[in-house]
């Protein structure tokens, strides 16, 4: 048995921490190893693109040459004064007003129809439905090309067995936003109809119960019960739908091109076409990209609050 | 993006089409049968429609009224005729219907012959002329999609890029949710809310830079070039740290116990374990990562470097073939098909995915 002094256990306890300190040293270079690629890939094309894009949006390139001169705010000046510019705003907020609400009607309905207990055929009813969420925004693009045909496309056709001359969609500037509109609901609507239908399969069937024992019809179920009982799950197709309408593109270019004149031109379409098309303008590009940043933030902070009042969680 | 979705305890039987509850009566059943089945159609119409269309000959797609089956216009050999002639349903103008073999047009009339009475020839005068057909699928427009521009090198493109994303996104999101939810160290919950916050940055927003960033590194038309912005996940690492936090603790504390180094119980047991987690997330890497549109259209130029998806484009805007619409559908089949063989495969996962995360990847 060894007798150990005052000054051994001193020793002791300061290796011993030493070692702890080690130790946790080593747990924090472990750790951050195990990070190292995620974060240095999403600083290099996340976090650091953020900056440079805000640095673009103040400069304009020079008339010869590769350099650009700073220019202040001008470029965001020039998009919420210019009506060319103030249209695609116009443009981006109908477009996400037009797919975002019909498409959370259709895929509410089409969540409450598939909800019901039927005896057969449920898995296929939800496989023809859900299909569209594997179709690329190209291939949408291009399907509904073909619906949209003014002389073979089915929908003129459909609506010529009714009686109805169809429009020239695509090349109707009255029409070829409602075309685009249209073709990404169609897409969207399979995320959604999953959505919803989960939301609905969360609603605890007692209140159901509750509800046939006072004899509330089927409309008074619905719109007492469902969907008060839904609104979280709503209040989430609403900002999901929102962020992903704003920032539509393939369809678009693949339908209509942002044509005819800028019918459909869409603030993410006006970026791409400022950026890449023509005479490239980074500039007032990555500029607008600024103000959808802050579009798509507004909406989700209006929604949120309407929501404060509006949302009831069980 | 990130809010979370309220359906916490979602109910996954019910979600992918189990039911538990009694069913409704009959009555209501039928109709509601009914209803579905319409709607079921409608929605998946367009791609019905597109694999019938690119199975149709030229002159078959553009008929009007539209047919949805591709046929094919019946040609009959006739004895005395070196060519096989074309067969119509012929409409008399006192309504009686024959069907006669064309043989020539004259003017507005037609001589004609009937099959079985291949001697006499008919003159055809004020009658209506249909054709007949048989359904009949051709592969015409594979070939020709196939071989008149190179989409077997598209489709190739596609392939690649589609693999690198995945498997690298896998791989880094893997490590990633390993250290947030098994491994302690400092910091680590604030690096978390930063890559958190991440799915909050909307890609229009870091394109741009992007672009000049990659085409300065003299990445543009090359794979490396179409993938490296994604070659990490935000949404996987948080998908993979849920599920790796619901592994009982005790698992990792016996395997350092035992001497195992964090490595090794990663590889030999959390990601084992994980099999049903990652493989969804892989089938999310996928969809997304074949689907990609904005940043293979900017980062090519290139024909030989383009996916499958910006060949479709092109192919569309051709103006020389911009009227193929057996090739462009054919094209869209081709690009569609393997996300489509995906869902029918693997439906329950991806739909249970989305149901509980409300998010599409």
């Amino acid at each position: 048995m060894t007798v150990t002094t005052e000054q051994d256990q001193q020793i002791a306890s300061q290796s011993r921490s030493a070692r702890l300190s080690r130790r946790k040293i080593f747990a924090a270079i472990e750790g951050y190893l195990y990070l190292a690629p995620t974060l240095i890939v999403l600083a290099i094309f996340v976090f650091i693109p953020i900056v440079a894009s805000f640095q673009l949006s103040l400069t304009r390139a020079a008339p010869f040459g590769n350099r650009s001169i700073d220019v202040g705010l001008e470029n965001y000046m020039r998009l919420l004064t210019d009506p060319v510019q103030l249209q695609t705003i116009r443009i981006s907020l109908l477009f996400t007003l037009g797919t975002v609400i019909p498409g959370i009607v259709v895929a509410v309905t089409l969540g409450i129809l598939l909800a019901l207990p039927l005896r057969r055929f449920s898995w296929l009813h939800r496989l023809l439905i859900f299909v569209p969420i594997v179709i690329s925004s190209a291939v949408t693009g291009v399907l509904f090309r073909w619906i949209f045909h003014p002389v073979v496309g089915y929908i003129n056709y459909v609506l010529s067995l009714i009686g109805i001359n169809g429009p020239n969609w695509l090349s109707d500037a009255d029409w070829a936003l409602i075309a685009v509109m249209l073709a990404v609901i169609w897409q969207q609507l399979g995320f959604n109809v999953i959505i919803a239908l989960a939301g609905l399969q969360n609603i605890d069937s007692t209140y159901y119960e509750a509800a046939k024992v006072d004899g509330a019809n089927l409309w008074y179920r619905i719109r007492h019960i469902t969907l008060p009982l839904m609104s979280p799950t709503l209040f989430f197709l609403f900002i999901i739908n929102t962020i992903n309408s704003l920032q539509v593109f393939g369809e678009i270019d693949v339908l209509t091109q942002g044509g005819p004149g800028n019918a459909t031109s869409t603030m993410l379409y006006s970026i791409y076409d400022f950026a890449f098309r023509g005479t490239p303008q980074r500039g007032i590009a990555s500029a607008q990209s600024f103000l959808l940043f802050l579009l798509i933030l507004l909406l989700s902070i209006v929604q949120f609050r309407i929501s404060s009042r509006r949302v009831h969680y069980q | 993006m990130s809010t979370s979705l309220p359906v916490d305890k979602a109910n996954k039987a019910a979600i992918i089409g189990q039911q538990k509850e009694s069913p409704i009566d009959l009555r209501s059943e039928i109709i509601v049968q009914i209803i579905l089945f319409t709607i079921g159609l409608v929605v998946s119409f367009p791609i019905i429609l597109a694999i019938f269309t690119s199975f149709k000959e030229p002159q078959d797609i553009t008929s009007y009224p539209p047919s949805l089956l591709p046929s094919e216009r019946i040609r009959v050999d006739i004895p005395g005729y070196d060519t096989p002639l074309m067969l119509f349903n012929v409409t008399f103008e006192d309504g009686t219907q024959r069907q006669l073999a064309r043989v020539e047009q004259v003017g507005r009339n037609y001589l004609m012959v009937d099959p079985d009475d291949p001697e006499t020839i008919i003159t055809v005068e004020n009658a209506q002329l249909q054709n007949v057909t048989r359904i009949n699928f051709t592969f015409e427009n594979y070939v020709t999609a196939w071989t008149s521009q190179p989409f077997a090198r598209y489709f190739m493109n596609s392939v690649i890029q589609t693999g690198v994303i995945v498997a690298f996104q896998l791989f880094f999101s893997i490590l990633a949710a390993y250290a947030f939810s098994i491994l302690r160290f400092p910091g680590r919950d604030l690096m978390f809310y930063l890559i958190l916050g991440s799915l909050m940055v909307p890609f229009q927003l870091t394109f741009i830079p992007n672009f000049l960033f990659v085409s300065q590194l003299g990445l543009a038309n090359t794979y490396a070039g179409l993938t490296i912005p994604f070659l990490a996940s935000a949404f996987g690492v948080f998908l993979l740290r849920q599920f790796f936090m619901t592994l009982p603790k005790e698992l990792h504390d016996a395997a350092m116990i035992d001497g195992a180094g964090n490595w090794m119980f990663l590889w030999r047991v959390v990601v084992p374990l994980s099999r049903g987690a990652i493989s969804a997330f892989a089938i999310f890497a996928f969809l997304s990562a074949w689907s990609q549109y904005l940043w293979p259209l900017v980062i090519t130029n290139e024909q030989s470097m383009r996916t499958i998806q910006i060949g479709i484009r092109f192919f569309l805007f051709d103006q020389e073939r911009g009227a193929d619409w057996g090739g462009i559908m054919a094209t869209a089949v081709i690009a569609l098909l393997p996300t489509l063989l995906i869902f029918l495969v693997a439906q329950r996962q991806l739909v249970r995915g989305i149901a509980m995360t409300g998010l599409k990847g």
